[in-house]
């Protein structure tokens, strides 16, 4: 599959980046290097294979009480800073 | 004062007879780096002042009498994407240029607790994404064997600063080989333990379900040391395992005679260097000797591993990488344009080539009409590739590889061509996806004395059964 500057726009839409005019032609054609690369996949027939997304094994996933828990190291956050100031995130229409 | 030819348990035993104080040797490591850090750039932030601090008030412990850890005193550095309270977390990158961790990560709180002093935060490639430290959005580091090659990356400052003498030992993180190809590189040992051994809590997050948090050492005990003081469960880490932790350096005297060492035929590919292959040979070989049984083993779908690698690694980073858009973290840019060009500016100015090429390629794997053929396939044949494994570990106790196919190549050898720098951690990256440990362990050198690095693996959680082979190899001759 090769990948065209307007597919790198696309993509770069999607992932909130800016990419230089300069720049598309290049990666258009490594991205498009390493799409040809990773097809040698199709090769392979997994049709009946689950997929793994973690390999957590003899454990199962932990979940902890959500309750403020303090120790060695831990921010400041809540204790001595109670506010952070952040930019403007709503704008108006 | 170069940290080489001493080892931890020799400065801790100093320390115990007062022969040392941990001040002179901390003052020491220090002027070791200024000599040498002109040079190699191991290290992003030195934390020079505080390290001295703890120093005073470790001496003031020893003076009381109480017993010492194996690793009080002991200075060592950590890869810059993991977090200090109060100390600047670049991840080399210049989107945290400015960003200042306000907690501790586990890791390095646990080495703390043990004693060891953390002296500063080294040089990676952009939020470890690389195998030779050149995508840091800071510096190159430089390999201390030879200053035009690569250390490895993408913990090539750890590396580098352990096999310098400037620090003991040195946390690093492995996603695709990231510990064990710069060890490689550089002749040090540096370990990758099971998926969750090591909590991540505070190691910034690349692609998740490899990532893995390890030691940097000069020789195998070190080594074992480290991992014992930064194993076990978190319960700020909901991947971490609940499973005890052994002690490593314990099983280490423990004969390896017996054990089943298993050969995969696909790790001796074509193009490899001749001096590598013939290395890891004799490698075999000793353990031959040492009475192992060698076995040659399949491990069929290797060969897909980079692929299945560089799909499900870029697809996790551009989900995880989402939150760096200038609202919370470091650079800003674009502020006065509203949200959506704010989150574009900073993303555009804060992020190298690299770091950009990966999320769009992981971007593209997720997309709509794409996730099927390209991510979800990946998944699947990571299935294929710890299948393999499972089959393997039913045979033999340990595997053994090189753990890169060349020593360490030259400064700017591979950057124009993304491609064949991946291609460069083709033998680290399955133990990844499996979620296994391995490790890395000198064992030569070429005739131009660039260090050559063997792998060895094991099934999960058996880390002692690891450090026991590596150690048992280098007390039958060193690592030569």
């Amino acid at each position: 599959m090769k990948i065209s500057e307007s597919d790198v726009e696309y993509v770069a839409r999607l992932a909130n980046l800016e990419i230089a005019d300069e720049e598309k032609k290049e990666l258009a054609g490594q991205l498009s290097r390493i799409v040809e690369h990773v097809e040698q996949l199709n090769r392979l027939d997994v049709s009946n294979v689950i997929p793994t997304t973690q390999v957590v094994t003899n454990t199962k996933h932990a979940v902890r009480d959500d309750r403020v828990q303090l120790r060695d190291g831990s921010s400041d956050a809540g204790k001595t800073i109670k506010l952070f100031k952040v930019p403007k995130v709503i704008t108006e229409r | 004062m170069n940290l080489r030819n001493i080892t931890a348990d020799k400065l801790v035993g100093m320390y115990a007879k007062r022969d040392l104080s941990v001040a002179e040797v901390i003052n020491g490591v220090f002027e070791e780096i200024d000599r040498s850090d002109k040079s190699i750039r191991a290290f992003i932030t030195l934390c020079r002042d505080r390290a001295l601090e703890e120093a005073r008030r470790a001496d003031a412990r020893i003076a009381t009498g109480e017993p010492l850890g194996p690793l009080t005193g002991v200075p060592v550095a950590i890869k810059d994407n993991m977090s200090l309270k109060g100390v600047p977390t670049t991840c080399g990158s210049k989107i945290l240029g400015n960003y200042i961790a306000p907690y501790t990560a586990t890791a390095v709180e646990r080495l703390r607790t043990a004693g060891a002093i953390v002296i500063g935060k080294t040089n990676l490639d952009e939020f470890a994404m690389g195998s030779s430290t050149e995508n840091s959005g800071m510096f190159v580091t430089r390999n201390p064997h030879d200053l035009e090659r690569v250390p490895g990356g993408s913990s090539g400052g750890s590396a580098a600063s352990v096999a310098a003498g400037m620090a003991m030992a040195a946390l690093g993180s492995d996603t695709g080989g990231s510990i064990r190809q710069p060890a490689s590189f550089c002749g040090v040992v540096g370990m990758k333990p099971t998926y969750g051994r090591v909590s991540r809590y505070g190691l910034v997050a690349y692609a998740s379900s490899l990532d893995q948090i390890g030691p940097f050492a000069k020789s195998v005990r070190e080594c074992a040391h480290v991992l014992e003081a930064i194993s076990g469960f978190d319960s700020f880490d909901s991947t971490s395992a609940g499973i005890p932790v052994d002690s490593y350096t314990k099983g280490l005297d423990q004969t390896i005679h017996g054990i089943k060492v298993g050969i995969p035929r696909e790790y001796f590919i074509e193009g490899m260097d001749p001096e590598v292959k013939a290395s890891v040979e004799r490698a075999i070989q000793r353990y031959a000797e040492l009475g192992c049984k060698i076995e040659e083993i399949h491990l069929p779908h290797t060969e897909y591993a980079v692929a299945t690698y560089y799909l499900i690694a870029t697809a996790e980073a551009s989900s995880n990488l989402a939150r760096f858009d200038g609202v919370r973290y470091g650079l800003r840019e674009g502020s006065t344009g509203g949200l959506s060009e704010m989150y574009r500016k900073t993303r555009m100015a804060g992020f190298g080539k690299e770091v950009k090429r990966r999320i769009l390629l992981g971007t593209y794997a997720l997309s709509a009409g794409y996730y099927d053929a390209y991510y979800l396939k990946a998944l699947k044949v990571r299935t294929l590739i710890l299948s393999d494994f499972q089959k393997a570990f039913e045979k033999v106790d340990v595997i053994l590889t090189p753990t890169t196919p060349t020593p360490a190549f030259k400064i700017g050898e591979k950057t124009a061509d993304p491609l064949s720098m991946y291609l460069s951690d083709i033998f680290t990256i399955t133990c990844n996806l499996a979620g296994l440990p391995g490790i890395s362990v000198p064992c030569g050198k070429t005739s131009g004395n660039l260090p050559i690095g063997m792998q060895l693996l094991a099934n999960h959680f058996q880390e002692n059964l690891l450090l026991r082979a590596a150690y048992q190899f280098e007390k039958s001759g060193g690592f030569g």
